[in-house]
């Protein structure tokens, strides 16, 4: 949840999702390296891998413990993600649709607007948002430009935090935005990236790890696996 | 297998659409998105597809009547369209965006003309099966779970 700054109050910031199309590994550790891309998930996202991002990213499910039975897997997940809100930011209607009818299959609480503007808009009143799913190329403003905010508030955040503890949650000022952002093109998309300036270098997201959340919740459910 | 007449022959028609090439695995992720919470989820989502795309198949056809062809922005309607169609899986009509787009890359107004001829044809033909489909799975009632094409 972001909540108001000026009282001292705590940053909890989002989580922001990248998709894209298709993509090469070499590309997907550039547009990690671009900075505010903590993962890369292909355009039109499909349902269980918007659900293993979100999970991912969020740190959720880490403590399960060892012989669960995954039988339930796809219900497991929802429970984990039962309650997370969600901002989805797409110029494409009919994507948009699609992310948020997935996102809503786990009881993800979902809201959307078409634009990084009307996305910012959001984000100027008190809002709480687990995480975004931002489209990259979008007119006007593109996903980086619409980014780039979060990022000043998360490094505020952090300054303001710096070396203290935030007393209701212990953590110490670190706030970090995993992004994941929508792009049907990641080879322009990295470009877009590097031209917007995001080019400090953050944690890289390993792909296979994913696939192995992804494969592990749904191996054992019915045949509808998501591959 | 279907025990019911109208649900095999919905089965079928589903399956004609896959084996058609007409609709891909992401068809299948619509499908698994619908519910006792959402029945219609599919058919909403691509009668908005059908709203969206009609916009901009306008969009091109009033783009290319004007000399000289502004291919950046031909490629930015197609850009919008090819998301459209390959959000519901709309196999062959997003192949022919693709086609259309790389026309519009190395500026080949003629190839531009003749692929956006074919995506509407492949549009039409897409919109008219899915109709049939659509109008036989509210005849025949709620199916219970999307099975994966063979």
């Amino acid at each position: 949840m972001l909540e108001g700054k000026q009282n001292g109050q705590v940053f909890k910031l989002p989580k922001v999702i990248l998709l894209a199309t298709n993509i090469t590994n070499v590309e997907l550790e550039k547009a990690k390296a671009a900075g505010f891309a903590d993962t890369v998930i292909m355009k039109p996202m499909r349902a269980s891998m918007a659900a293993a991002c979100l999970q991912q990213v969020l740190g959720i499910g880490k403590k399960r413990q060892a012989g669960k039975n995954m039988l339930n897997g796809s219900m497991a997940l929802q429970g984990l993600l039962c309650g997370k809100k969600i901002l989805v930011v797409d110029d494409n209607m009919v994507h948009q649709r699609v992310v948020a009818g997935a996102l809503k299959k786990f009881e993800v609480a979902v809201e959307c607007r078409e634009s990084g503007k009307a996305a910012l808009k959001l984000l100027q009143r008190p809002y709480c948002f687990d995480a975004f799913f931002m489209d990259i190329q979008m007119p006007e403003m593109n996903g980086f430009e619409a980014t780039h905010p979060i990022r000043m508030m998360e490094s505020k955040a952090n300054k303001q935090m710096n070396g203290g503890m935030d007393k209701d949650s212990g953590r110490k000022g670190e706030w970090h935005v995993p992004i994941l952002a929508m792009t049907a093109d990641v080879i322009h998309a990295t470009y877009d990236a590097l031209n917007a300036g995001w080019m400090d270098v953050s944690k890289p997201f390993e792909e296979a790890k994913l696939y192995q959340v992804v494969a592990e919740f749904f191996k054992s459910t019915r045949s509808n696996c998501f591959t | 297998m279907e025990r019911n007449p109208m649900r095999r022959q919905l089965a079928i028609m589903r399956q004609s659409l896959f084996d058609q090439g007409h609709v891909d695995e992401q068809f299948v992720q619509l499908e698994e998105l619908q519910d006792d919470a959402n029945p219609n989820f599919v058919e909403e989502v691509v009668t908005l597809y059908y709203r969206d795309s009609a916009r901009i198949i306008l969009n091109i056809e009033q783009a290319l009547e004007r000399k000289p062809f502004d291919f950046r922005k031909l490629d930015a309607y197609m850009h919008q369209f090819k998301g459209s169609s390959s959000s519901i899986g709309a196999k062959k009509v997003k192949a022919e965006s693709t086609l259309f787009r790389e026309y519009c890359k190395s500026g080949n107004g003629e190839g531009c003309m003749r692929s956006f001829q074919q995506l509407k044809k492949e549009y039409a033909t897409l919109r008219k099966k899915l109709g049939a489909y659509f109008q036989l799975a509210r005849q025949a009632g709620p199916v219970e779970t999307a099975s994966r094409p063979k």
